[in-house]
């Protein structure tokens, strides 16, 4: 019980931290780095649809940045060719991604493993190229420029105020996560649970598995697609090239360093990667060797990544109580 | 056959692997209200029997039929959902949750709880089930284990609970006994011969002294096929049934 509440506790530390960020680095006078968080944020959707499949599934996807994308073009399309407000245009991009996840699961979670796997890079390589060829309509490689519409126009709250952009994202990303935990700890996330653990169990209690499966890909497409959304609002840009399997990468490597299974582990890892990247790149251009080799490490001493490192000492202390009271309780039993 | 006395009637089924037949041509009527034992040597086919039956592997012919309604080509879950639980010969469970949630996640299965808002432990009725599993089989002991850390007859036991969650009028139960300690093993038959007054129980085990003990009607496989089927004593004395566990004279000497 102890161990729930520590957990939770961390959990609402680092959103209050969040919250409080922009007012800490208005203060200290470093607000050029809210749009860093605020990337770290939306990058962090991504690698928790990673971590959706991954860690409470056991599915690994190399693409997911097919449904970012797809988010991206839904909001550009929506602002620069349809002539859409933010919000319309935000849920435009959301709901293109869920759609292609939802044909596009309904083929790839007939497979599991490896070949799930392939599916999934195959999937995001042709509309990554159909992107590419579409050019009258998606930019091809030069991308879709649009100008944000006003978030609020009453108000007067402009995504050009970094502030109120950053306080935007902030507030999306919250909803996400918190849907997140809502999700693992409801009946379905336990189906989730059950799938991954073991499939012909699950489908020998008279659960679906391919349809558990379909809904787990399409409720991490929409995640995706909630990234992708944000992050053309925030660049005011869409392009194909955050289609590609090499951003679906990424987003499995930050996920597995920060540790999957875990509702925060994607935004750690993220967040680790991403300001190593944004320090060192600039002095060392060969950094990713260090990310590679940090990663290795992860995997081979923590593989349920650094926030699996801190619920380890956190849990361990109570599980050993328990795992000793059961024993006392079965050596009384066989007495 | 009227269906209506059998709990379950299996009609020219057929299974090949390959140029391997495991399951050759075979007619079994089971019994309701009895305690249903299928035994045979190694390779019998008795476990590719339950699978047929349970939808895990497709069948080449036949039709299994099951208060009324043909099982063959329908998914485990759905055979599940029709109230017909099975265990498996090699034991696993949920190994990543607790005991408790294991059932939990049984008892959600059955019925049809799948929401995604609501916190899966705010479910009193589902709650009350998961206790009453717990103390029928007395797992309650181990209730915050891990599951991935019981011993084997504790995962055998747990395997027997999350059958029972599905509310089950047909249970398999796949060498349910195989891996207990001499202790469990008798608190285990106990449970079944009770569960047995309220549930259909068709049973496969190499324990010729647990099956002689508490089964109603044995059914002797052999090969794919079946061999015989009779109450203990008549099997015990079948001369055919001697012949397939111990060969003919001629073999012995």
């Amino acid at each position: 019980m102890t161990a729930q509440r520590l957990k939770w506790l961390g959990v609402a530390a680092v959103a209050a931290g969040l919250g409080l960020a922009p007012v800490l680095l208005k203060f200290f006078g470093g607000l050029f780095w809210i749009n860093v968080i605020a990337e770290i944020l939306i990058w962090s959707l991504l690698a928790a649809s990673v971590n959706l499949l991954l860690g409470y599934v056991g599915l690994l996807s190399f693409g997911q940045a097919l449904y970012f994308g797809f988010g991206m073009y839904g909001v550009a399309i929506g602002i620069s060719q349809f002539g859409l407000g933010l919000w319309p245009a935000f849920f435009l991009g959301i709901a293109a991604a869920t759609a292609m996840a939802a044909v596009a699961g309904a083929i790839a979670v007939r497979l599991t493993w490896h070949y799930f796997a392939i599916i999934t890079v195959v999937f995001s390589l042709i509309f990554y190229f159909v992107a590419m060829s579409a050019k009258s309509i998606t930019g091809g490689d030069d991308g879709l420029s649009f100008s944000a519409p006003p978030l609020w126009k009453a108000a007067g709250w402009l995504l050009t105020d970094r502030t109120v952009q950053y306080y935007f994202i902030y507030l999306v990303c919250a909803a996400c996560f918190t849907g997140m935990a809502f999700l693992i700890a409801s009946p379905l996330g336990m189906r989730f649970n059950a799938v991954r653990d073991n499939e012909q169990r699950a489908s020998l209690i008279g659960i679906n598995v391919y349809y558990t499966r379909w809904i787990a890909f399409v409720i991490s497409g929409l995640l995706a697609g909630v990234g992708g959304a944000l992050f053309a609002l925030f660049g005011r840009y869409a392009s194909a090239s955050y289609m590609f399997y090499h951003v679906s990468g990424e987003a499995v490597v930050w996920a597995i360093v920060g540790g999957i299974g875990s509702l925060l582990g994607p935004l750690v890892g993220t967040a680790l990667l991403i300001l190593f990247r944004e320090l060192v790149s600039g002095l060392w251009e060969n950094y990713l060797i260090a990310v590679g080799a940090f990663v290795i490490l992860v995997v081979m001493f923590a593989p349920r990544g650094i926030v699996g490192i801190f619920s380890d000492l956190v849990e361990g202390r109570d599980r050993r109580k328990a795992d000793a009271r059961a024993a006392l309780r079965n050596l009384a039993e066989a007495e | 056959m009227t269906g209506m006395d059998t709990a379950l009637s299996i009609k020219g089924l057929t299974k090949r692997f390959g140029g391997l037949t495991a399951v050759d041509n075979i007619d079994i009527q089971f019994p309701k209200g009895i305690l249903n034992a299928v035994i045979g040597p190694n390779g019998a086919g008795k476990t590719t029997l339950f699978n047929l039956v349970t939808g895990m592997v497709p069948a080449t012919s036949g039709r299994v039929m099951f208060e009324g309604n043909d099982l063959i080509g329908r998914a485990p879950h759905e055979i599940v959902s029709r109230g017909l639980s099975r265990t498996l010969q090699i034991k696993s469970v949920f190994g990543g949750m607790s005991v408790m949630d294991n059932i939990r996640i049984a008892v959600f299965a059955h019925e049809g709880i799948s929401s995604p808002f609501r916190p899966a432990r705010g479910y009193r009725a589902a709650n009350d089930r998961v206790e009453h599993i717990l103390e029928d089989t007395g797992l309650d002991r181990l209730a915050s284990s891990s599951a991935g850390a019981l011993s084997y007859g504790d995962v055998a036991l747990l395997e027997i609970a999350l059958a029972l969650a599905n509310k089950p009028r047909l249970l398999l139960l796949d060498e349910p006994i195989c891996g207990m300690s001499p202790s469990e093993t008798e608190r285990t038959v106990e449970r079944i011969v009770r569960l047995a007054e309220t549930t259909d129980i068709i049973l496969i085990e190499h324990d010729m002294e647990v099956v002689f003990a508490i089964a109603d009607l044995i059914t002797v496989m052999a090969q794919g096929q079946l061999l015989m089927q009779g109450t203990p004593n008549e099997v015990a004395g079948d001369s055919g049934v001697q012949e397939v566990y111990l060969g003919t004279p001629e073999d012995m000497e």
